[in-house]
């Protein structure tokens, strides 16, 4: 027999309380004041108990629920041993707190090693899969939108948007997407790639430039980007890193999104690394595929290497130029053809560099 | 003339205490399989994890020695949870064909009613969440609950967001602290009531003093202004029982919360996030073990007045449009 104290779900006083553990049900006899009674509680109706310690709580019945409280120490072990079968007691996650702090450091370093893979390489995998399904025709819409929110803070300049597309039209290109060029006025050497095909490459990059062959590298590169659907890619990572931590963390706030976040972006630049190098086999390729001299690939490097302060931005996410060089120069080896002279294009360029 | 020792009995029980008991390798166990489950199920398992949690945060809280109680399952909260998320689906559906459309006209359409969905879902999913909220928690078997209409919510919500957009922001201060009143004057603990006494005048007056004074003090002061902020916002709940008024008292000190939030990054830092189970009980513990219950509140004398109630579907809804009250 245990005492503790019993409450009957109309009013909050305990009342003092024996209990007695039957066979198959528990006997709750109660008394406040003047008054007294028994409850018979019958295992089946006990409610699931878990997460007690010090007090052992117990729940019957449906709403409103009685309860017992009972702070005798033995009490839990006395219920465990009359009912081991019983519904009420079981419980994993009681089961999972006995394994000690052993058990919870090996599950804790398991779950750890768990996410990390899932992080760098499950989803990454994950949502490249996704992106590879996305539709071209969305694909191409979802660029022409952000195509055009881009070009509203810029200056177009069209004499020579006009010129780059006939140099463009005269190239022999294979892309799933129809490929958009433009040149902006900006004294950024730098030319990127929008999903779904388009292409803004500013007007300094141009001036830079001493060959048409590293124009058609630099637009083959972009092309690649475009083709490969790197920024599809990529948005489809972020938004799987950012949905799978919503789901796994709830209404978790600020510093573990930051955390994963700062992960995350370095894991970009590691993608980027990879992306640019194929980009710039894209670029070598178009070349082959015109019979332009693929030396333009490695001159196109050279204009982005010189020391002015003004690449260091568009340097710095990409792969070190000098590995980029040398990466070329070894696919150059490889590649056997011919360079022959394309006066169409030569014609373009000259126009493009009045 | 001579006094009866049983008046003396009746009021035998002063400023009964809160109490948070949980540890944080205890949540922690909790937490690994949640994560786990969750992770094997692709993140469906979410509503059991949260139960879990939960339930044992209720478990672990406790009022004049006794623990209460959260009532509610996974799998009401796994329906709300589907419900939820076809609700999202739908709005996020109309944006994202906002944006592919090429029609202005479209455009704004769709997004008006993106906004506007989202807008008039805030305050369905506050007063879902706290009727459910309040249905499944019950001390000593007495169940809490939740009176309020949803017409006086979106009444409360749309004057006050109207009123702060037009003062720019600044309404804002009388916005949260209606809002409050609102959902506080509304909730019962038994025969019991709640009622929150902010006024927004205050509120602005600790968020200006909390400003100036963490600037001037180059963000030392930074810690004094969020205990200021949940001073505020604890000791101005009242509880009125039998016509009497008690009220909320929280003793936290800044040093405390000096702590608990430098201590909280640390662990967040060094576990890698891992280490959330700990944040949370440090912070819940920090909360409630510096409350208590100032007047004549009695814990022995409530009594059951709520019917039962089940539907979790704003429960998971408040959980995605970030609301987290209380």
């Amino acid at each position: 027999m245990f005492e503790g104290k019993y409450y009957n779900g109309r009013t909050s006083k305990g009342m003092p309380a024996f209990i007695t553990l039957e066979p198959t049900y528990i006997r709750v006899a109660w008394q406040a004041g003047e008054e007294s009674g028994t409850e018979i509680w019958q295992l089946s109706e006990i409610h699931k108990s878990e997460f007690n310690d010090a007090t052992t709580l117990l729940e019957y019945g449906d709403f409103p629920r009685q309860s017992i409280a009972v702070f005798e120490q033995g009490f839990r072990e006395a219920l465990e041993q009359k009912y081991s079968d019983a519904k009420f007691l079981r419980s994993k996650y009681n089961a999972f707190q006995k394994t000690g702090i052993k058990g919870l450091l090996v599950g804790g370093l398991s779950l750890l090693t768990l996410a990390i893979v899932l992080f760098v390489w499950g989803v990454p995998a994950l949502a490249e899969k996704a992106a590879a399904h996305f539709p071209l025709a969305y694909e191409r819409a979802m660029g022409e939108q952000l195509h055009e929110q881009l070009m509203l803070g810029q200056t177009i300049d069209s004499a020579k948007t006009a010129a780059l597309r006939e140099y463009l039209a005269a190239l022999d290109v294979k892309s799933d997407f129809p490929i958009t060029v433009t040149v902006v006025k900006d004294d950024a050497v730098n030319a990127f790639a929008v999903p779904g095909g388009f292409v803004v490459v500013h007007d300094a990059i141009l001036d830079k430039m001493k060959h048409h062959e590293e124009l058609a590298g630099l637009l083959g590169h972009e092309i690649g980007h475009v083709q490969m659907r790197h920024s599809t890619k990529a948005l489809a990572r972020s938004l799987s890193y950012y949905m799978l931590l919503s789901i796994l963390f709830g209404d978790v706030s600020g510093i573990a999104a930051v955390i994963v976040d700062n992960a995350s972006t370095l894991n970009n630049l590691e993608y980027s690394r990879s992306a640019e190098s194929d980009s710039d086999k894209a670029g070598l390729e178009l070349l082959k595929q015109n019979k332009l001299n693929p030396k333009g690939m490695v001159w196109l490097m050279e204009r982005l290497q010189s020391d002015d302060p003004e690449f260091l931005k568009f340097i710095s996410t990409h792969p070190s130029t000098n590995d980029r060089i040398k990466e070329i120069e070894i696919q150059i080896k490889e590649t056997k053809y011919k360079p022959e002279p394309n006066h169409e294009l030569e014609a373009d360029w000259a126009k493009l560099k009045k | 003339m001579h006094e009866t020792s049983t008046l003396k009995q009746e009021t035998t029980v002063t400023n009964p205490t809160l109490a948070f008991k949980g540890q944080g390798s205890e949540l922690f166990s909790i937490q690994i399989v949640n994560i786990a489950l969750m992770l094997v199920t692709l993140g469906l398992y979410y509503p059991w994890a949260k139960a879990k949690n939960l339930q044992y945060i209720y478990r672990k809280t406790e009022l004049a020695g006794s623990p209460f109680t959260f009532h509610g399952t996974g799998k009401e909260m796994f329906i709300g949870f589907i419900k939820g998320l076809g609700i999202f689906a739908v709005l996020i559906g109309v944006f994202m064909y906002g944006y592919m459309h090429g029609d202005n006209g479209v455009k704004f359409l769709c997004f008006a009613a993106y906004f506007i969905g989202i807008l008039a879902l805030i305050p369905l999913a506050i007063h879902g969440m706290m009727r459910y909220r309040t249905s499944r928690t019950s001390w000593r078997g007495i169940h809490m609950g939740y009176r309020g209409t949803l017409g006086n919510m979106y009444k409360v919500y749309f004057t006050g967001f109207f009123l702060s957009v037009i003062t720019l922001g600044i309404y804002g201060f009388w916005f949260e602290t209606n809002l409050r009143k609102e959902i506080l004057g509304n909730t019962r603990f038994g025969n019991a009531k709640f009622r929150f006494i902010g006024d927004g005048s205050d509120l602005l007056l600790v968020h200006i003093k909390g400003y100036f004074l963490t600037v001037i003090t180059f963000g030392i002061y930074g810690f004094w202004y969020m205990k200021d902020l949940i001073h505020f916002y604890i000791n101005n709940i009242l509880i009125e029982q039998d016509g009497k008024y008690s009220r909320l008292d929280s003793s936290l000190t800044g040093g405390q919360y000096f702590k608990l939030a430098v201590g909280n990054l640390l662990i967040m830092i060094f576990t890698l996030g891992l280490g959330y189970a700990w944040v949370v009980t440090r912070t819940m513990a920090a909360i409630f073990n510096n409350c208590e219950i100032l007047g004549e509140f009695n814990p022995d004398a409530l009594a059951q007045t709520e019917e039962d109630y089940k539907n979790a579907t704003f429960e998971d809804m408040a959980d995605m449009l970030d609301i987290g009250l209380v």
